[in-house]
């Protein structure tokens, strides 16, 4: 059941994905990690509403995105919750919702660019694609390749774009 | 020594990749032929050796050239980017199949990037030996330096070890840490804040039980160790030229900076060393190494062998 300040400011959508139980103000980081630039560039039929410092029961306060007929991808969501453990993912097709519970992946690739510029993953010219392993207790993402550390925290300011 | 199904076509990109008992059969083969000089001579005899050093080096093309030759291999490649096809901007993944093509049966690899090595071994089915990539690793070398320990004390577990200079940048000095690891040692990482060890050495370090310490200046545990391992800190690494006017004097390793060391320690550098350890110290009991520097034919010649399962 949405909270009363949402639904006084967006409708349901019927075909899309809503992120919610995002710390307040933090929408724009989602923004980043799910490359929602790319979406204009694509000039796709695609409406966001971003929702900030909402009321929420269990959260006090929180941030919405919900995005009309985009399904945003699994591995993705996945990414996003590195930063944001508590965050819920719902996909709506129809007007049905399911639920996507995000988990912190194992590996990761093509979606992080290592931190450490001389990696041989940021090698314009090499065919390869950055990975990363994860050290879940330290919430630490490692290079596959040169073993440099990332935190979770830090993982938004390296989406690939 | 016969060949080990833990060596049999395997890839050598990171000392981290290692455990104890492939060091010990390692530091037991060297040992062998050290013992029984030319056992190994023409073991390889009509295999190809790739030598793809895409940043310059000597010391270490040489002894993997030599030690290549000593076992009967053919020898191709190139010992820096200059007059090489790298010049033009071929890729190290180009150059890899190019050799996979003329047939070498190893890759021995030096690249700027880090990571380097290990890219090549995912698209190569060739064993690769990494002879160095960027900043972070040199494990052959680790081997080199983990002989010289071994050489001088018959052991490794037990002693203290000192890890001096540009721990950051230096690969030499994560390797060594990773490959010490294994064993039941004490370590000091000796350095400025700014060429401290970088984290994920000590974070593995410590998953495996070995929690070093840090020190900023040497004169505070001289006295208590066993190896000094030194490294050279190169003035471009520190940004501030002040902070390296004042940090360098504390790193040099000469008689009065040992003072208060005990009799049987023994100092060891990668070499080639700049002013960072005295050769006032060369003819003392101290030095161990030239002695590790000469260990690092036979161990290259140890490793290719027990890689492609050549002759016992």
């Amino acid at each position: 059941m949405p909270d009363e300040s949402e639904r006084m400011l967006v409708s349901r959508i019927e075909e899309g994905t809503v992120i919610d139980h995002i710390p307040d103000w933090r929408a724009n980081t989602v923004s980043r990690v799910l490359r929602m630039d790319k979406l204009a560039r694509m000039q796709a039929d695609v409406s966001v509403a971003i929702l900030q410092n909402v009321t929420s029961k269990s959260f006090g306060r929180k941030d919405i995105v919900k995005i009309d007929k985009w399904h945003v991808d699994e591995k993705d969501a996945d990414i996003l919750c590195l930063v944001f453990p508590n965050i819920t993912v719902n996909y709506i097709d129809e007007g049905k919702v399911s639920k996507y519970e995000p988990k912190v992946p194992d590996t990761i690739e093509g979606r992080i660019r290592c931190p450490e510029l001389n990696c041989i993953s940021n090698t314009e010219r090499e065919p390869v694609l950055p990975r990363f392993n994860t050290l879940k207790k330290e919430r630490l993402l490692q290079c596959h390749y040169c073993d440099a550390l990332l935190a979770f925290d830090s993982v938004p300011e390296y989406v690939r774009t | 020594m016969s060949p080990s199904a833990d060596f049999l076509g395997r890839d050598v990109v990171s000392a981290r990749d290692f455990k104890r008992d492939q060091f010990e059969q390692l530091l037991h083969g060297v040992e062998d032929l050290e013992k029984r000089k030319g056992s190994l001579d023409g073991a390889l005899k009509g295999k190809l050796a790739a030598l793809l050093f895409f940043e310059p080096s000597t010391r270490t093309y040489s002894s993997f050239q030599i030690a290549a030759e000593k076992l009967g291999m053919r020898v191709s490649g190139f010992a820096g980017p200059t007059g090489s096809s790298i010049t033009k901007g071929e890729t190290l993944h180009d150059t890899l199949r190019m050799f996979e093509g003329y047939g070498a049966d190893v890759f021995v690899i030096r690249h700027s990037k880090m990571g380097a090595a290990r890219f090549a071994a995912e698209i190569s089915d060739t064993p690769v030996i990494s002879a160095g990539d960027g900043s972070r690793e040199h494990p052959t070398q680790a081997m080199v330096d983990l002989y010289a320990i071994h050489k001088a004390f018959g052991r490794i577990d037990g002693l203290k070890v000192g890890m001096l200079g540009d721990l950051r940048y230096g690969r030499t000095s994560s390797s060594l840490a990773y490959a010490l690891s294994n064993f039941d040692v004490d370590i000091t990482f000796i350095a400025p804040d700014a060429l401290q060890m970088r984290p994920e050495v000590t974070q593995l370090l410590k998953q495996r039980g070995v929690t070093p310490k840090k020190e900023s200046a040497l004169k505070s545990v001289a006295g208590s160790l066993d190896v000094l391992y030194v490294t050279r800190i190169q003035k471009e690494r520190i940004p501030d030229p002040t902070e390296y006017e004042r940090v360098k004097g504390m790193y040099e390793v000469n008689l009065e900076a040992l003072r208060d060391s005990k009799p049987s320690l023994k100092v060891l550098h990668p070499l080639p060393r700049v002013d960072e350890l005295s050769t006032e110290i060369d003819e003392t009991n101290y030095a161990q190494y030239f002695v590790q520097a000469a260990g690092g034919l036979p161990l290259r010649m140890v490793l290719l062998n027990l890689i492609l399962g050549g002759a016992s």
